[in-house]
């Protein structure tokens, strides 16, 4: 069966730049994460599955249909651009209204699935107000909706969670988990592991304009955990943690940073330390803690043979 | 491992309109153009001309020899048009600067384009905005006056040597709408700020005109006259409505006709390459 987006060998340059090489992929119902450092094709990834962008070479099919110059599928398909495009002097239900009336709905309907998506997204209260004045998290919700708000099978989002704050960050994913429940191929982009460990399992790593894996998500974990973790602890003392896990033998390495309340530990088994400071982090005062590899440059820079 | 429902199941999204795409564009730009008062107040002045020829035309049908020094055949209506080019310039410079410099700018380009939208309907639509803004100071009341023409001095106006009248200032006021919106929407997609697509429209009129100005009134250069829009425009109607030029406007229509053209496809390919829902840049 073929999927709702559809990449065959596909690339796209700009000028000597490539940003898309030779991809292949086909993309099913439910939630795709494509995971990749910043600048690593995922935003002419979706350009070219909304039909925004022609490839350069290759076919990118959208709903069976080619999705450069198919602009009769963009009634299915709803994006969610990573920047800000709007008109700053209409109000956020103007705002969908006027894409709604674009769509090809009439008033009454507009006005109903405009209230619907700005529900949605809980921007019922905002509703009247400028998008212009709208905080980060709030334009971020809009874009949202206005993808949303025409019920598409399939749905582009890109970096949607960006700019939110934990409440709504929880409510979106909560509303693409469910989205994708429904039937709808959802496809999100992010730089941040985590976001989209949320949403889904099933991921498409890019990098350097290649995907380089697809796969569940617990995989890139396995593929992590075979490599030395980095976390960084800090704590009010320290050193009384770095004697209770200096003895375990997948501890690989111990230093303290230079203000003395910040400890680094290199670990091959992050779950087993995880636990062994669980037990320890209330005597030793453990302030904050942080896992540098967690970032997704880490995880391409075990991934990626050099 | 999730399990997602592969069954088929009814979307209520709904097919794109299938005529008249481009309406909504333009009915939200009228919506927003027309909300401005300042706007309002240009409309306003621009049918000033119209009243005064309205007087015109009922002097004369009261005072018949009043008619030798103002003239209420073909001329009234070649001249009233070419005073509008003018007028028609200021509304779209307020009306149509920002039109689409300003989705470049604020990246609203990219969610029309996501819409079941061609680019031709995006421009169509915005194009519709700035037909309907000239037409409203040229074709409308223009139409508007020779309908009072016809009801003041029927005598006058219905016999067979004035018939073409009407389909005249249907063609030329067609001619001033059509130049100078797409003239106005090409130099919009050039920029992302309205306000130097504004000012840049009005050097191109200008600046043209004024160069026209100097190679023709100083320099004596005969084909200049065709450098300038206006000009063109102002040709055409006075050969159209048989209005006698002066010295210094005298101009082939003709050729006028073709610089015309060439402008209108020169803008019509700038459109064609700047309208993209992503910046490519090289």
């Amino acid at each position: 069966m073929s999927g709702a987006i559809e990449f065959v060998r596909a690339s796209r340059w700009y000028g000597p730049v490539i940003a898309l090489n030779d991809v292949t992929v086909t993309v099913g119902p439910g939630v795709t994460g494509l995971l990749g450092p910043n600048g690593a094709g995922k935003s002419t990834f979706l350009k070219l599955a909304a039909g925004q962008l022609a490839p350069s070479q290759g076919e990118v099919r959208l709903l069976g249909k080619p999705a450069w110059g198919s602009p009769e599928i963009f009634h299915r398909a709803g994006l969610c651009p990573e920047a800000d495009a709007f008109w700053d002097n209409l109000s956020g239900f103007e705002f969908l209204m006027a894409l709604l009336r674009l769509t090809g709905y009439g008033e009454a309907e507009c006005r109903q699935r405009t209230e619907a998506a700005l529900e949605q997204v809980d921007l019922m209260a905002a509703r009247h107000r400028r998008v212009g004045g709208y905080s980060k998290g709030m334009r971020q919700r809009v874009k949202l909706a206005q993808a949303l708000a025409h019920d598409p099978e399939v749905l582009l989002l890109d970096e949607p969670l960006s700019g939110m704050d934990p409440v709504n960050r929880r409510r979106i994913v909560d509303l693409v988990k469910r989205l994708a429940k429904a039937g709808r191929t959802v496809l999100v982009s992010s730089h941040i592991l985590h976001e989209v460990e949320a949403m889904t399992r099933r991921v498409l790593l890019i990098n350097n304009g290649r995907i380089l894996a697809e796969g569940d998500v617990r995989e890139i974990r396995d593929l992590m955990d075979q490599h030395p973790h980095t976390v960084s602890v800090r704590a009010r003392d320290p050193r009384a943690i770095a004697r209770a896990v200096v003895d375990h033998d997948h501890v690989l390495s111990l230093s303290f940073g230079a203000e003395g309340s910040w400890l680094t530990v290199q670990t091959a088994r992050p779950d087993e330390f995880y636990g062994a400071l669980l037990e320890i982090a209330e005597s030793a005062g453990l302030e904050e803690m942080f896992a540098p590899d967690e970032d997704l440059g880490s995880v391409f820079h075990y991934l990626v043979p050099r | 491992m999730p399990i997602y429902d592969q069954g088929y199941r009814r979307y209520e999204a709904r097919g794109p309109l299938r005529t008249l795409r481009f309406w909504p564009i333009t009915r939200e730009a009228l919506r927003l153009v027309l909300s401005r008062r300042a706007f309002l107040g240009l409309l306003a002045v621009g049918w000033l001309p119209f009243v005064v020829r309205v007087i015109q035309i009922y002097i004369v049908t009261r005072f018949p020899e009043a008619g030798r020094v103002l003239p209420v055949d073909g001329r009234l209506f070649g001249e009233y048009l070419n005073t509008q080019i003018g007028l028609a310039l200021f509304l779209t410079i307020f009306g149509g600067a920002g039109l689409i410099a300003n989705d470049l700018r604020t990246g609203a380009i990219l969610v029309y384009l996501s819409r079941p939208l061609t680019r031709r309907d995006y421009v169509l639509g915005k194009l519709s905005v700035l037909l309907a803004l000239n037409a409203s100071v040229t074709l409308v009341p223009a139409l508007l006056l020779y309908g009072i023409g016809l009801a003041l001095a029927p005598e006058q106006y219905m016999t067979w040597s004035l018939w073409w009248i009407g389909p005249a200032i249907v063609l030329h006021a067609t001619l001033i709408c059509v130049s100078i919106s797409l003239l106005s929407l090409a130099v919009s997609s050039l920029t992302k700020s309205a306000r130097i697509a504004g000012l840049g429209f009005f050097g191109l009129f200008v600046g043209l005109e004024m160069a026209r100005g100097v190679l023709r009134n100083i320099f004596d250069v005969r084909g200049a006259t065709l450098l300038s829009i206006q000009a063109d425009l102002r040709g055409i109607g006075s050969a159209l409505f048989g209005v006698t030029p002066s010295r210094f406007d005298l101009v082939d229509w003709p050729a006028a006709a073709l610089v015309l053209l060439l402008v209108a496809a020169g803008c019509l390919l700038l459109l064609r390459s700047r309208v993209r829902a992503v910046e490519i840049v090289r």
